[in-house]
């Protein structure tokens, strides 16, 4: 997306850190816990990519997608807006607000080829259901800003284009991280390239102090991002499947939102 | 919750003052009577009774095929919810209502459409400089937050009760940004094209509002289209016979564009003879709003720089402006028993209609380009219509045969043009 991301809502809506990864009261009194909370929405997000890569949409149409699903659990509970339809309609509605739709019948025909489980199979109409209460839940807020384009520009600009690769990888990683509804995206990109350079040993301090940016924001997102491997492989996450089941199942049976 | 009965404009209290008629919608808004048929569903006017502001309603129809919240609509949404601006529609407020999703506008008065056609008004050179002003400074706004809008014209500029004129209407519109971002040509009303879309261009940017800018300044000023054109074909030739066939040297990139065909030369009529009212400084502005080379062309934000600007007369303040009488006027008139049998009434005959258009022979359209294909023509004629029924009109009254002879069919984009947009949107190559 282009410029001005100062003017955009995306830029007002910023919230404070406490403000984020905070349990809904209605999810608290089914007992759910933070790291549940955490660990659930890290699970969608996985769900959210690999749905995406079945449909076969854009990069920016599942961060999109990530951060509409983040952003409504800022304000929604998961007991009341059931995860499991959250996530693919947050793709749906991206894939409009993005303007590379995918059929509602498309999506519920990949989730029934993707899921077993019963309690991840809805109907067309329960997305379309899901797509109101979705726009309500954002406040009809549909436009982001993400991390990748100014990635790209800063990269050019110091010419490290080597480090495309790695620092790409780890935007897509934030968005298991509920940064993007924090920070600004430059900043998010450029506390990737910040890890990318210190992990391939390229020189950047100098470029870094041009560019007169509070380099202290930029390594303290640094390290939540470092913060956030830890914790995933701690929770037994692995690279490509995401969070073992057996640690979300007993999460989402708390919420018991299908009947 | 006050659930309004059936929301079709069978129910709607048609110019009832009589507030237990009126219906409560969502609690907040007691809706009265039907305005229009919008793009993509009713649109009637309601009070807000939390302010007290009359509103506007737009209530989205559902896909039909399923599909959930109409693709249009809610690219209207996700750009008005970033544009606010004094010359920008403002989008109060949306909520769902019995499975439909509603949008809350500001109500409007009237637009510019009915401005420039109302015989009635005369508009001195210092009204339209106001309005080309206000029109200048929300799409300055949009392309400084790099919107395109790619659907100026008359009709889609709404003139508010304290006399701003905003745009409205921004289901076409796209954020770019991309200078190498591919978009479909397939935008704007024929007669508001810019020759790059016409030529087939996939890249384009902010120039082409500056084109439809242009022709709405010249409509100001002529009080009638500018460039009719019948087909694609026709409005180049139509562009041509008033600036010229351009040459490669005034616009290099030209011959390079995907539907691009020789015209046969035709020399450039001086302006002046185009708009002989016009001051020099109108004149000045005019030109570069319809420079060839988009490249070139002035930008939003120079044009309001633009001496014309400075130089007297001042632009009329907007409250001061000639305006035709409001929409829903002509209703208080109307023998109350019209409101009650045959549903609402439409507050007025469609301006399409009404309009009395002077076929004019300036010499303009005598060339060769004037092979208007018969069918072509036949499709606009059945469009003009189409665009003008809104289903629920008095069927009685045919203008057409009161004035005698049918006015030029103003082209806007049909529901097939629509259809074809839409998927060729979503089939647009995208970046990242």
């Amino acid at each position: 997306m282009a410029a001005n991301f100062w003017t955009s809502s995306h830029h007002k809506q910023l919230l404070d850190p406490d403000g984020v990864d905070v349990v809904h009261p209605l999810d608290k009194e089914k007992g759910l816990t933070q790291e549940e909370f955490r660990l659930i929405k890290i699970h969608m997000t996985f769900y959210i990519l690999k749905l995406a890569q079945q449909v076969k949409v854009r990069q920016r149409v599942m961060a999109t997608a990530v951060t509409y699903l983040r952003r409504v659990y800022t304000r929604r509970s998961m007991t009341e807006y059931d995860p499991r339809l959250v996530a693919p309609t947050c793709l749906y509605l991206a894939s409009k607000a993005e303007e590379s739709t995918v059929q509602a019948r498309l999506l519920v025909f990949y989730i029934k080829k993707m899921c077993s489980d019963e309690k991840y199979r809805f109907e067309i109409k329960d997305i379309l259901e899901m797509e109101m209460k979705l726009l309500e839940a954002l406040d009809y807020y549909l436009v982001v800003y993400h991390p990748y384009r100014p990635l790209l520009q800063l990269l050019q600009d110091a010419g490290i284009t080597d480090l495309t690769q790695v620092a790409w990888g780890l935007v897509n990683d934030t968005y298991k991280m509920d940064l993007i509804l924090i920070y600004p995206p430059y900043m998010i990109a450029l506390a990737c390239i910040y890890i990318g350079s210190v992990l391939k040993d390229k020189e950047t301090t100098a470029w870094f102090e041009e560019l007169r940016v509070d380099m202290n924001a930029v390594k303290n997102i640094s390290m939540e991002i470092l913060d956030f491997y830890d914790y995933f492989t701690l929770a037994g996450g692995e690279h490509q499947k995401g969070i073992p089941e057996e640690r979300i199942n007993p999460a989402l049976s708390k919420l018991a939102t299908k009947a | 919750m006050t659930m309004m009965p059936a929301s079709e404009p069978s129910a709607a209290a048609v110019g009832d003052e009589d507030p237990s008629l009126s219906k409560r919608v969502a609690d907040r808004y007691l809706k009265r009577e039907v305005l229009g048929e919008g793009t993509y569903g009713v649109v009637f006017k309601a009070i807000d009774t939390k302010t007290g502001q009359t509103v506007a309603i737009k209530k989205i129809r559902l896909g039909k095929y399923k599909e959930g919240v109409n693709f249009t609509a809610l690219r209207e949404i996700k750009l008005l919810k970033e544009l606010k601006d004094p010359n920008i529609i403002e989008l109060i407020d949306a909520f769902p209502h019995k499975g439909n999703l509603h949008l809350v506008f500001e109500f409007m008065e009237s637009d510019l459409e009915a401005v420039i056609r109302d015989r009635n008004i005369v508009l001195s050179p210092a009204d339209i400089k106001s309005y080309l002003q206000m029109t200048l400074k929300g799409l300055a706004y949009c392309h400084k937050k790099w919107v395109l809008h790619r659907d100026m014209k008359p009709n889609n500029l709404l003139i508010a009760a304290d006399g701003q004129l905003k745009l409205a209407d921004f289901g076409l519109a796209r954020i770019f940004g991309s200078p190498d971002r591919k978009f479909t040509h397939q935008v704007f009303a024929r007669w508001y094209r810019a020759p790059e879309l016409l030529f087939g261009t996939k890249q384009y940017g902010a120039g082409v509002d500056v084109w439809a800018a242009g022709c709405i300044f010249a409509e100001l000023l002529l009080r009638r289209p500018f460039l009719q054109g019948s087909s694609d074909i026709d409005q180049l030739g139509k562009i041509f016979a008033a600036f010229g066939t351009p040459k490669p040297s005034q616009w290099p990139d030209m011959v390079y564009l995907p539907d691009y065909v020789e015209y046969q030369h035709v020399p450039a009529p001086p302006l002046r003879s185009l708009f002989p009212m016009a001051s020099d400084d109108a004149l000045d502005l005019l030109s570069k709003m319809f420079t060839y080379d988009p490249k070139a062309r002035i930008s939003v934000q120079q044009a309001l720089e633009h001496r014309y600007f400075s130089s007297v007369p001042a632009p009329t303040k907007p409250s001061l402006l000639p305006r035709p009488p409001r929409k829903g006027d002509s209703l208080n008139h109307r023998p109350s028993e019209f409101n009650s049998q045959e549903g609402p009434l439409v507050l007025s005959p469609p301006r399409k209609l009404r309009r009395v258009t002077v076929h004019h022979h300036e010499g303009l359209e005598g060339n060769v380009y004037q092979q208007d294909k018969a069918d072509e023509h036949m499709g606009e004629e059945r469009h003009g219509e189409t665009t003008g029924q809104s289903g629920n009109m008095p069927m009685s009254i045919d203008l057409g045969a009161v004035f005698g002879s049918r006015p030029i069919p103003r082209p806007t984009l049909n529901s097939a043009d629509r259809s074809h947009l839409k998927r060729k949107l979503d089939l647009d190559a995208e970046f990242e």
